[in-house]
This record gives structure tokens, C-alpha cells and sequence, in this order.
């Protein structure tokens, strides 16, 4: 049941997708790997839309070069841990949600765990050793995954539903190589946004997700366009009998 | 014939967007990216490797389907096609 305080809270979008809807995403658990570019407004987002539990993880402390970006950090955050400076500001931002913020790097110990009870997992990393392990975890457990990332101007997304759509090996059996990438707030805003109303959009049972398609955002050409995308019969974590 | 190409991201710039290759009628997708690694120049280092080959991270569809790098001497290409080609990004 909702408070009243809620009724009044989310109003606005009760008049989108009723009081049974609102309930859903209170009812909700989300994990959100990742307090950075892609973390901060994905987190924050989901806080005030509601979602009944968020979980965020991130290993790293805040630096005055995460600043331009990382809309969660603040100036008076530098140096500390960047999970407990976003668990402060998104219990500010709603004290109605259950907000449990990890300062550890994710990996096979403990992937499990951060994961074990979740609806959704939202993909918010910097690199893709990680989002693979995502990958795989979500593929073991049944839970979808959002995946998005970002550089410079351009950005990409897509929608993960185990045995249903193609996994991120699917889609990227090759990394990218690592880089100390360049990339301006706004870019991260825009997928963020995108990753973020999918998760709502799925935590709802709506349909029409991100689901086998790729999201491209060309930030400097203002274009956004979605390919088709398919499970790889030999794909290495997803196919049968060689899915973990 | 005329194969339309669409770059995204680093690639349209290097590349340019929403071009146009000839390519002789028959052409296999090799012979177009050929035409692309021309086109990019001493710029090409992101999308071609040093042997001149496709970097392998780098996505690679026909008409919206993704082609294998297992089929890039054999897939036969017509007038009209479109190829698009993106580097995925990894930051967050």
C-alpha cells in the first residue's frame, strides 16, 4: 500500500500508470553497478521514481575529475568513497526508498550476492571485463540486465532478457580496448535517461524494451537509431551447453 | 553500383556521414571495405588494424543484420545496400 505521502509524491505519474503501477516499482529492487557518469543520474532517477530498493555499487573514492560529470559527487565529496556520497544524496532525494550502497569492487565473490533478490541489474560500469561478469550473473540467475555505455559524444544501450534476447557477448564478443576516455556530462545524461526509463519501463511489465535492438546515440550528430540485433548460436555465454 | 554507407560516432567522422561507394557490380564486402579504408586514410587506425583487416571489436551490419567476420569474402553485396558500421564504446 502506498503512504499518502507517496499518492502526493508521485501524483504525476499515477495519472501514467496508476496506483497498481506505483506499487510495482515500491515493490521493486534494482542493482545499479556503478556510482559514475552513468550511476549518478540512473540512480538518482530511479530514487525519485520510487523504486522500493536500490542497490549501488562502486569501488572508487570521488576526484575533482569525476566533477563534470558525476552529477551525485559534489565538491565536498572529494576523497570519499563514491557509494557513500550517493547513498547520502539519493536518501535526500526520497527518504521513502531503501537505499544499500556497496564501496567494493564487483567481481566473481561477490557478484552473486549483490545480485541475489533483484528484479533488475542496470549496467552502469567503465569497463568490459565487468560488464561481461554482469553479463553472465544475469544470465545465471534469470535476472535482465540494462547495458549502457558511453565516450565522448556517443553512447549505446540495450536491454538484456535472459533466453529471451541476445546477451552483451552476443552482441560485443569483442572489448573494446581500455582507454582513459574522453567524455562530456551530458552524454552520460542521455543514456543514463534512456537506461533508466527502461528499467522503469520493465519494473511496469510494459513491453516494446530495448529488447535485440542496439541504441546509438551520436551526441555531436544528434541522431539516435536502433539496429536489430540477434543471439549468437555460438555465442560462449549464452548458448546451450556452454552457458555456465 | 552504389552501396550507402552510414559511419556513426568516431567513425562519421572519420568516414564521413550517409556516403556513397562504387563498387563493381558483384562486389563482395571485402572490396567495399577496401573502398572505406581508402576513404579513411592515415585516419583508419580505429577502424582498420595494421594489416588492413577490420579491428575486431568493431560492429560491422548489412541492412541492419550483423555480418560476420567469417563472411566478409563471400557475402555478395547489391545495388541499394546499406552498411553501417560503429566502434562500440566501454566508458561509464
Amino acid at each position: 500500500m502506498l503512504l499518502e505521502r507517496e499518492r502526493e509524491r508521485y501524483a504525476r505519474q499515477i495519472l501514467l500508470f496508476g496506483e497498481e503501477g506505483q506499487e510495482r516499482l515500491k515493490g521493486a529492487k534494482v542493482f545499479i553497478a556503478g556510482a559514475g557518469g552513468l550511476g549518478c543520474p540512473i540512480a538518482l532517477y530511479l530514487a525519485v521514481a520510487g523504486i522500493g530498493e536500490i542497490r549501488i555499487a562502486d569501488r572508487d573514492t570521488v576526484d575533482r575529475t569525476n566533477l563534470n560529470r558525476q552529477v551525485l559527487h559534489w565538491e565536498r565529496d572529494l576523497g570519499t568513497p563514491k557509494a557513500g556520497s550517493a547513498e547520502a544524496k539519493l536518501r535526500e532525494a526520497n527518504p521513502d526508498i531503501r537505499i544499500k550502497a556497496f564501496a567494493t569492487t564487483i567481481d566473481e565473490t561477490n557478484v552473486r550476492d549483490l545480485v541475489a533478490g533483484a528484479d533488475l541489474i542496470v549496467d552502469a560500469m567503465d569497463n568490459f571485463p565487468t560488464r561481461y561478469l554482469l553479463n553472465r550473473e544475469a544470465l545465471r540467475s534469470g535476472v535482465p540486465l540494462i547495458h549502457g555505455a558511453i565516450r565522448g559524444f556517443d553512447g549505446q544501450a540495450t536491454t538484456i532478457v535472459p533466453g529471451k534476447t541476445a546477451c552483451l557477448e552476443c552482441i560485443f564478443p569483442e572489448a573494446p580496448p581500455a582507454e582513459v576516455f574522453p567524455v562530456v556530462g551530458t552524454t552520460p545524461g542521455v543514456i543514463g535517461m534512456i537506461q533508466a526509463n527502461e528499467a522503469i519501463k520493465y519494473l511496469l511489465g510494459r513491453e516494446d524494451l530495448l529488447a535485440n535492438r542496439l541504441l546509438l546515440w551520436d551526441g555531436m550528430a544528434t541522431t539516435l537509431e536502433t539496429y536489430t540485433v540477434e543471439r549468437r548460436p555460438d555465442c560462449p555465454a549464452c548458448s546451450p551447453g556452454v552457458r555456465p | 553500383m552504389k552501396v550507402r554507407v552510414k559511419a556513426f560516432a568516431r567513425f562519421r567522422e572519420i568516414l564521413g556521414s550517409d556516403l556513397a561507394i562504387e563498387v563493381p557490380d558483384g562486389a563482395v564486402m571485402t572490396t567495399a571495405l577496401s573502398a572505406l579504408r581508402d576513404r579513411a586514410g592515415d585516419e583508419g587506425g580505429t577502424i582498420f588494424d595494421e594489416t588492413g583487416a577490420l579491428r575486431t571489436h568493431v560492429i560491422l551490419m548489412r541492412n541492419g543484420k550483423r555480418v560476420k567476420r567469417s563472411d566478409l569474402d563471400t557475402l555478395v553485396l547489391a545495388d541499394g545496400d546499406e552498411v553501417a558500421v560503429f566502434p562500440p564504446v566501454a566508458g561509464g
